[in-house]
């Protein structure tokens, strides 16, 4: 078989073996071209960042699976805001950090509450809503710092962005690897779950069967800034203070992700494997270019090229699957 | 498919009376009556608004808005929505500043803007009609690839010390009012013509009423489709000269945030976001109300930064109830 074929059929058949080939190859390249890339240290630097971009990614893939043009172009606004909310718990009203951190946690949950209220009892369509708090939530997060990040967080909370485990960055252990584990089995292992693949397959047939479509939305959009608000923790304590601009341009990415590990964005396919993939590749290609040396908007040009390349494959891959499924069967 | 506020079909009986009422009660109206209460409002708080120089800042800032507007009207119309507007402001200005800091003339540079605005936003349309992606995807991608683009195009410079070539489109009045204005209602009159006069205007209706329905009736969705998103891409092109003309300087972050004020001025119009209802001449009217809102918040001292709060809240409001008056409807 030609290898143009084997890979477009692993695409639309087997998505996770095809992504660890997708991320073998960028990996294989970078190394190859780019200094300092293959390194242990940059190897385990590298996922610090990828944390942030993964928990934006995973909370996307729920929203992105939902259906019914369900989508969450505000995730990197919460992340912003929801810092800010953190550094000024902290700093401006001198709370504990610890006690802070989990109110800003909170403050992105309740950022993506609001955003699911306007879409599910306003009847607001997603894009419009998250559109629409993208900026306005960006702007909140500048007006209230005037532009200045929020430095001078106790060096206790530096620990979890900055510490190892193991040479691992404690982030991933203590932070992602524990709620990818917890959304995989909400997916595959309980009622919540399999309702949210019959909500994004079949909305109508899902209503007939006694789902409630409305209140299944609204857990899946406050749960997307509960992880928005999660990822803000960790960034700020890996960065050492809350940037009011955090999250600008983390929406392309978090979409780019979910689509890129398989999820339809027509909704009702998708899975937190695949998504945990897609992180991988696009961070092994962010930290790459980095290192390389492209500029940092270049970075978000490749991610945008990225895309709309794998939706068209997507798209393409379930074009042919159509066509040849009356044959096949 | 949903009439138009402006050839709502009454009997001859009805006569006048219910048409004057039926345009007391549209949107458009309803935009207006928005504009001159804040208008008001701005001269009392402020003294500083009905000044013929700050009106004529505010026309000049809505020109560009209201031009694309239209644009975004029809995309939106069908059912589609284009976020890449504001990043195909950035290339289509560095193409303009390149091209006037050439010495170029000025019809040389006019078409170019015209043919860079038209190619981008055929990019656009081609991968959404024949490539099958969502609208949004589409236009996400292309936001991001073009922004790049622009940065890339301008080598981290900018250009600036343009030639006087474009301060005709930018700054130049007529009879007091800016040449800018006087283009953005030229063109807004011919697509008030093709939106309720032309089969293209009503078939864009008819596919963001039921696409379905639509393309069983004969429509080509693909020609739309690609018109809306190419026709868009030229009025950026439009919006770019009085852009450069107005600033004279192209940077890498020209035209950030321009597709929030777009779209801002098309929901704020009436234009429905699900597609098949709305109206050109309120989105023309929207970017007005756009322009005047940002005038305000320069005149009563509010910080630049609050910009994106008071679009997006004023985004939500229009759209929320708009949603809730038509959920009433149907009760």
């Amino acid at each position: 078989m030609r290898p143009g074929a084997f890979l477009l059929r692993l695409a639309s058949t087997d998505r996770p073996r095809f992504l660890v080939l997708v991320l073998a190859l960028t990996f294989i390249v970078f190394a190859l071209t780019t200094r300092d890339f293959a390194t242990i240290y940059n190897t385990f630097n590298m996922t610090q960042y990828g944390v942030e971009i993964g928990l934006l990614a995973l909370g996307e893939t729920l929203v992105i699976i939902s259906g019914g043009g369900s989508i969450d172009l505000s995730v990197g606004s919460v992340l912003s805001l929801s810092g800010v909310v953190l550094g000024m718990l902290t700093m401006w009203l001198r709370l504990d950090v610890w006690v802070a951190a989990p109110l800003g946690v909170l403050s992105g949950g309740a950022l993506g509450a609001l955003n699911a209220f306007l879409i599910t009892r306003v009847g607001i369509p997603a894009l419009i809503v998250t559109l629409a708090t993208l900026y306005a939530y960006a702007s909140a997060a500048l007006v209230l710092t005037d532009t200045v990040p929020i430095s001078g967080l106790p060096q206790t909370y530096f620990v979890l962005g900055q510490g190892q485990v193991l040479g691992v960055p404690l982030q991933v252990v203590v932070v992602f690897l524990p709620v990818a584990l917890v959304l995989h089995a909400l997916l595959r292992h309980t009622v919540f779950g399999r309702a949210l693949y019959g909500v994004g397959t079949n909305e109508v047939a899902a209503r007939f069967a006694a789902i409630n479509v409305q209140a299944l939305r609204f857990w899946v959009f406050t749960l997307s800034g509960l992880l928005a608000g999660l990822a803000a923790a960790v960034m700020t304590s890996r960065v050492a203070s809350a940037r009011p601009d955090a999250g600008f341009g983390y929406e392309l990415q978090a979409i780019t992700i979910a689509v890129l590990g398989g999820t339809s964005i027509m909704g009702g396919e998708g899975t937190i494997l695949g998504t945990i993939l897609g992180v991988l590749v696009i961070t092994v290609l962010s930290n790459g270019l980095q290192l390389a040396g492209v500029h940092p908007i270049w970075q978000l040009g490749a991610v945008g090229v990225v895309l709309v390349m794998t939706v068209l494959l997507n798209q393409w891959l379930a074009r042919r699957r159509l066509r040849t499924a009356p044959r096949a069967a | 498919m949903r009439a138009l506020p402006l050839e709502r079909p009454g009997t001859p009986a009805a006569g006048l009376r219910s048409r004057g009422a039926a345009l007391v009660r549209s949107r458009e109206a309803t935009v207006v009556a928005f504009i001159v209460l804040l208008g008001l409002y701005l001269e009392v708080a402020t003294g500083r608004f009905l000044t013929l120089d700050n009106l004529g800042n505010v026309l000049l800032s809505s020109a560009g808005t209201a031009i694309v507007a239209l644009g975004m009207t029809l995309v939106i119309l069908t059912g589609g929505i284009d976020v890449s507007v504001g990043s195909m402001l950035g290339v289509v200005s560095v193409a303009v500043g390149y091209a006037a800091a050439a010495g170029w003339s000025l019809i040389a540079i006019i078409l170019v803007a015209l043919a860079a605005g038209t190619l981008l936003g055929s990019v656009n349309g081609v991968v959404i009609a024949f490539g099958g992606i969502m609208p949004i995807i589409a236009t996400l991608g292309t936001l991001n690839i073009l922004r790049a683009l622009t940065f890339q195009l301008l080598r981290a410079k900018w250009i600036s010390d343009l030639p006087a070539t474009l301060s005709t489109f930018g700054l130049g009045l007529a009879l007091h009012v800016p040449v800018a204005a006087w283009v953005a209602l030229g063109i807004t009159l011919a697509f008030l013509y093709l939106a309720v006069r032309r089969p293209l205007g009503r078939h864009i209706y008819a596919i963001g009423g039921n696409a379905e329905a639509a393309r069983l009736a004969g429509i080509d969705l693909v020609r739309a489709t690609l018109f809306v998103y190419a026709i868009t891409g030229m009025l950026v092109g439009v919006a770019a000269l009085i852009y450069v003309g107005q600033t004279g300087i192209v940077q890498s972050n020209s035209g950030v945030g321009f597709e929030l004020q777009v779209i801002a001025a098309v929901v704020l119009g009436g234009t429905s976001i699900l597609g098949g209802r709305g109206s050109v001449a309120g989105s023309a009217l929207g970017a007005f109300l756009v322009a005047e809102i940002k005038n305000g918040l320069t005149l009563l001292n509010i910080s630049g930064l609050a910009e994106g709060m008071v679009s997006g809240v004023l985004i939500l409001l229009a759209v929320g109830l708009d949603r809730l008056r038509a959920r009433g409807r149907r009760a």
